[in-house]
């Protein structure tokens, strides 16, 4: 106990560094839409709307979901590059025991929808299962074990149902993607919460989560005083393999569709919130309310850049400079 | 070992004589696709194999997959020459970096073919292409004739730069300007990258910034056209209250129309796969070839065969609207 909490951070800069990052980035937005208030461009300013922020929400539980996965993995010194197509193959399994058009797969027709679920649940499982047996049984690098998974998962996706999508979903399927709870909040926004707190608590709350930071931070030093450092990577990867299945339903479901190209580059921008959120690639440290963060911060950008009619390679551009600053404040801080 | 090898060898040929007395030697197409994982693609292999030509095993086709990387597509067209194709169909990646498989073809002497997408040459021995252009402006036309040319659209666009966004979006222009000056605001224009999933983020932002405002919204396809239903229905508005138009005439669109949510311009995978299969075999086999395809039959008043020598054949674009859309969804399983 006494040596893990040196390795996190109990008080630090760099976790209010990120709200403070986060605040002035939506005070920035909210300006400029001022500004066009005042100029009697628009009548409200519309990025500080409830329905707006609500919105933000519904459009990060995506990305949100597989970053707390990507956040166990980075926090246990790996990384994750099979999120995107791991969802893709989920939502493709999950989408054939839900949908009306038949034929597309053997299988294929509505089922029970606890069957899609499990169906897309297992499935991430088992791809991340692969995953953590590659890299904790052969001692491969997680990058090339998880490059194998974002190859192999893209295949299996279009071996699904030979390169066609699925559509035509079951109603009860879809509400996971377009329901609302009490009319208000959405499902994604929820599952997003619930997620949140239950890996919360595992990360912080349990000798598991103890021991995914003790592996990271040294992983010799872990398996010497006892941990079963192979057990512990395992789990690691089947957590961020079963949470891109989850995200994997709120997509398909949200678009009406299972698509092959489903996903692809969503690594790219899980690792980036993990990133911004203040987590190391060299592991042992980060938190998931940095996640959280950085993932809103991806989120808010890509919202208010559109409201302000900003072209989508700057978008990029900006996206790309928030990565590599966030990173430099973190070393220099660190230094 | 070296006589079980001399023994087959002995089959395999006399195998090769015996089809050959049968029938005339099968000809060999390569088909490079740009990638696989569109529902179009995979439309446009299935309308392949369907080929009379194909069906009968006069053709024998092997298919390429240029995994969206158009440098892949360039040595994947060299491994056909290699391997003695007769000819080469290639939907193309890249409108200028897939110039070198065409290059490469004329080299060899062997007909090249581009189909579904363009090639920023002359070389070919000819194109089945559509007008995308024309495309463009058949799906504005129709949401801006929904909305009495008048009101606020936006327009959801392919990947910056690419020759479908470019023509698509000329077609979208000349529409817009056809309607009085200044009755049509374009409130918002903006990339999608033909993809669903982004094009329903990007319509629920433009619907939170411009609230009640948007009337019109053109989708240059029709993934992006469905993206921006599903961001209508999030948004707990009525579709009825949009007029939205995309293009491709994928199933999924198909079906929006039939619930009177859209309307799509098909894109004919058919004519475009099946008339490059039949130009391609007159260029092999000469002038005595006579086209197979239905497709000729079916567009006998816009598209003449002309003896397969045109430069280019442009397939037509069909409206897909209630009233047709029966019989297209028919032939989706």
């Amino acid at each position: 106990m006494a040596t893990t909490r040196t390795l996190k951070q109990p008080f630090s800069l760099k976790r209010y560094g990120i709200v403070v990052a986060f605040l002035g980035l939506c005070a920035l937005v909210s300006l400029i839409c001022q500004i066009r208030v005042m100029q009697g461009v628009w009548p409200v300013n519309v990025f500080l709307t409830v329905n707006n922020l609500m919105l933000i929400l519904h459009q990060i539980s995506v990305n949100g979901i597989l970053a707390v996965g990507m956040t166990f993995v980075v926090i246990s010194a790996g990384i994750d590059l099979s999120v995107g197509s791991v969802l893709a193959f989920a939502g493709m399994m999950a989408a054939s025991f839900a949908t009306r058009s038949t034929g597309v797969t053997p299988w294929s027709g509505v089922y029970f929808v606890a069957i899609p679920v499990l169906a897309a649940l297992a499935t991430g499982a088992l791809c991340g299962a692969a995953n953590g047996f590659i890299v904790s049984r052969f001692r491969i690098q997680p990058f090339i074990a998880t490059l194998g998974m974002l190859l192999a998962a893209r295949g299996m996706t279009m071996a699904v149902t030979g390169g066609n999508p699925i559509s035509a979903l079951s109603p009860e399927f879809r509400w996971f993607g377009t329901g609302r709870l009490f009319d208000v909040i959405p499902i994604p926004v929820v599952i997003l919460a619930i997620v949140f707190v239950l890996a919360w608590v595992l990360l912080n709350k349990t000798v598991f989560g103890r021991y995914v930071y003790a592996v990271g931070g040294n992983e010799k030093s872990a398996r010497t005083s006892g941990i079963n450092t192979t057990s512990v990577l395992m789990w690691v990867y089947i957590v961020a393999g079963f949470l891109s299945g989850v995200a994997g339903i709120i997509l398909t479901a949200k678009t009406g569709s299972a698509q092959t190209a489903a996903g692809t580059a969503y690594e790219l921008d899980a690792i980036a919130a993990v990133v911004i959120g203040g987590a190391s690639l060299s592991g042992g440290v980060g938190r998931l309310s940095g996640t959280f963060f950085g993932a809103l911060i991806i989120g808010v950008m890509n919202n208010g850049l559109d409201i302000l009619g900003v072209e989508s390679f700057y978008q990029l551009i900006i996206k790309g400079a928030l990565i590599v600053l966030a990173v430099i404040f973190d070393s220099r801080r660190q230094a | 070992m070296k006589t079980l090898i001399a023994a087959a060898l002995a089959t395999t040929s006399t195998l090769a004589v015996t089809a050959a007395t049968a029938q005339e030697d099968p000809v060999r197409i390569a088909v490079l696709m740009y990638g696989n994982k569109a529902e179009f693609v995979q439309l446009m292999e299935r309308y392949a194999s369907e080929h009379p030509a194909v069906e009968s095993g006069d053709v024998i086709l092997t298919m390429y997959d240029g995994r969206y990387d158009a440098s892949v597509q360039n040595d994947q067209g060299q491994m056909a020459i290699n391997t003695m194709q007769d000819a080469i169909i290639i939907n193309p990646m890249d409108f200028e970096a897939n110039i070198d498989v065409v290059t490469m073809a004329n080299d060899a002497g062997i007909p090249v073919i581009v189909t579904n997408a363009r090639l920023n040459t002359t070389d070919m021995t000819s194109e089945v292409v559509s007008d995308d252009v024309q495309g463009g402006y058949l799906e504005a036309k129709d949401v801006l004739e929904k909305l009495g040319c008048e009101g606020n659209v936006v327009i959801i666009e392919g990947p910056k730069g690419g020759s479908g966004e470019i023509q698509r979006g000329q077609g979208n222009e000349q529409a817009i300007a056809e309607c009085p000056e200044g009755a049509v605001t374009v409130l918002e224009r903006k990339t999608a990258n033909w993809s669903r999933a982004e094009a329903l983020d990007l319509m629920q932002n433009w619907l939170s910034k411009h609230p009640g405002e948007i009337d019109g919204v053109i989708g240059q396809n029709d993934e992006m056209a469905l993206g921006a239903i599903e961001a209508i229905k999030a948004a707990g508005l009525d579709v009825n209250d949009f007029a939205i138009a995309g293009i491709d005439g994928v199933t999924d669109a198909l079906r929006a129309v039939k619930a009177g949510e859209m309307t799509s311009i098909l894109q004919d995978a058919r004519g475009q796969m099946q008339g490059s299969i039949d130009v391609a075999l007159r260029a092999v086999k000469g002038d005595a070839y006579e086209p197979q395809s239905a497709i000729w039959e079916q567009y006998a008043d816009d598209l003449s065969w002309d003896d397969g020598q045109n430069p280019r054949y442009d397939i037509p674009w069909t409206i897909v609207t209630t009233d047709n859309v029966d019989e297209l969804l028919k032939d989706r399983k």
